[in-house]
């Protein structure tokens, strides 16, 4: 696991409640200068809500949050920091140029703008008004507000979806250069392909916990081997119990098994069950990784 | 905030960024500026044949603050709702700016929108006979400029509460309430007195009464009074905007 000598973002033992429910509870995290951390885990288990502490747009109820050793609501702490939110609308009546450019001088040492226009692929697009463009330009012009001032910590809340092939690979590449010049990169994606090209650390969350936190080649190694997709009938219980066999999950009509030995499973699932259909065989990737260990117990006995 | 850490000129470039923003929507901006003149022109030197100079500098006086209100409510109360809707302002919230930078720059536009409009309606005035002094034309733009404020706070914290369309109904509804309560289309001292009664709970009312009294004409009550209810009111405002912008981030 890489070290974290100096935590640039942090949450200490943070409790946030959203309409009666606490969608947080006593959470902890770090965010570390020079490496890009993924927070990854299904819809709704609070990854939006310890974005928006750490960024001051929500104030945690109980325990803490730091930005820069201060306190992200305010303006002096956020001044190191570039966003890049999913939903944040443009406004509709000013040019590419003229909002990257207003962005720009909230920061001390922001890029020129022209600079800034060229990384995010916005040259052609400067004269634009930003109503008049498509989804994937509007996350491009979403990316160019939050790398313009040089931030020390990018957050970067699903960055790439809307975003085309090219876009992306050059999106990557920024957000290599920046964590290598010594910035903090937080990002937060439904693309796990994307964490697994970027990331250094990968933390998974589940239920208001972090239940997961390591490098993306650990986390594939804790699953082993291969995973084996196919359609079978058999119960996950009994599957669980077959030669080398770590763990089953069921999504739709189709089983993943997550196995050190393909060979040997695939022997036992064929003799137990003759409707055996659909079976491939690949390597573990990050997906099956975090698919296994967001599986309770339960959801294997079920 | 100390300003040391930011760097400088955020509210000028916020400011210059918003007036350019409302410059390119004429649909807001050409009924915000015409329509109180229209209405003026109409109902004060239209209807009333060879009105006298005194009724024309009256009516001058609170068809100014209807200016006033309506740039305001609508710049700042319908428009704010609709940016919190398109994500806009939480975006603001999350970047190094100062929120006064924000506020500031809604507020010079807003401010920007009313003197056109009241600059237009002064135009409409002379030509029709009023004549103020100098002092008098000074403090009247100025009354008229800071009564934006009043009606900006009010609609800011109406637009940080409600969509964008109930903003824009709301907003609507007390354009009406507060000029016809504030006796600024109908001098309220022929209003029937139920209206009178309740134009007091209404700043449009008081600012209104200031105006009359700065251009010269009868005042009902005291000039004083209506400065410190107004001035109370815009402090009422300022917490209810305030309020409003706490409870936003979603």
């Amino acid at each position: 696991m890489p070290h974290r000598l100096y935590a640039i973002a942090e949450l200490f033992s943070a409790t946030k409640r959203l309409g009666g429910t606490d969608v947080l509870r006593e959470f902890n995290l770090a965010i570390g200068a020079g490496e890009v951390t993924a927070l990854l885990g299904p819809n709704g288990v609070g990854k939006t809500t310890a974005v928006g502490l750490l960024t001051g747009r929500l104030q945690p109820d109980d325990g803490t949050a730091r930005l820069f050793g201060l306190d992200p609501s305010r303006p002096a702490a956020r001044a190191r920091m570039g966003v890049m939110l999913q939903a944040s609308g443009l406004p509709d009546t000013l040019t590419v140029q003229e909002l990257v450019t207003l962005q720009s001088g909230y920061y001390r040492d922001a890029r020129p703008v022209a600079e800034t226009l060229a990384i995010a692929g916005l040259c052609d697009l400067a004269k634009r008004r930003c109503g008049s463009l498509s989804g994937g330009q509007t996350r491009r012009v979403q990316y160019a507000l939050a790398i313009c001032g040089r931030p020390d910590l990018l957050v970067l809340d699903e960055p790439t979806a809307a975003m085309d092939q090219m876009s992306r690979h050059s999106l990557w590449d920024t957000v290599r250069e920046a964590a290598a010049s010594g910035a903090g990169v937080l990002l937060t994606s439904h693309d796990l392909a994307e964490a697994d090209a970027l990331a250094d650390r990968v933390l998974v969350m589940d239920g208001g916990r972090i239940v997961a936190d390591d490098s993306p080649a650990a986390l594939r190694a804790r699953v082993g081997g291969s995973v084996v997709r196919c359609r079978t009938k058999l119960p996950l219980v009994r599957i669980g119990v077959m030669p080398a066999v770590r763990d089953a999950i069921r999504e739709g009509a189709e089983t993943r098994i997550a196995t050190i030995d393909a060979v040997a499973t695939i022997r036992a699932l064929a003799d137990a069950d003759r409707t055996l259909a659909d079976l491939r065989v690949a390597d573990a990737s990050l997906e099956d990784a975090i698919a296994v260990l967001l599986t309770s117990p339960e959801r294997i006995a079920a | 905030m100390t300003a040391a850490t930011l760097p400088a000129g955020v509210l000028r470039r916020e400011c210059v960024a918003e007036l350019k923003r409302s410059w390119r929507l004429p649909q807001f901006l050409l009924p915000t500026v015409l329509t109180p003149a229209a209405f003026y022109a109409l109902f004060t030197l239209g209807v009333a044949r060879s009105p006298s100079p005194e009724a024309v500098a009256a009516s001058l006086a609170g068809y100014g603050v209807f200016a006033a209100t309506g740039a305001a409510l609508f710049g700042f109360g319908a428009g704010v709702a609709s940016e919190r809707e398109q994500g806009i302002i939480e975006y603001k919230r999350i970047s190094p700016m100062p929120t006064s930078a924000y506020l500031g720059a809604k507020l010079v536009t807003a401010m920007a929108a009313t003197a056109m409009s009241v600059l237009l309606i002064y135009a409409l005035g002379v030509i029709a006979g009023a004549r103020l002094s100098a002092p008098q034309w000074a403090l009247i733009f100025s009354l008229h400029l800071a009564s934006t404020i009043t009606f900006a706070l009010i609609g800011f914290g109406i637009g940080m509460r409600m969509s964008a369309k109930g903003a824009v109904a709301v907003a609507n509804a007390l354009f009406l309430g507060f000029s016809v309560l504030g006796g600024l289309w109908i001098p309220s001292r022929v209003l029937p007195d139920w209206m009178q009664l309740a134009g007091e709970l209404v700043p449009s009312f008081h600012l209104g009464q200031l105006g009359l009294f700065i251009v010269g004409a009868p005042v009902m009550g005291d000039p004083m009074t209506h400065g410190a209810v107004a001035l109370l009111m815009t402090a009422a405002a300022g917490w209810w905007a305030y309020t409003g912008w706490g409870r936003s981030p979603a």
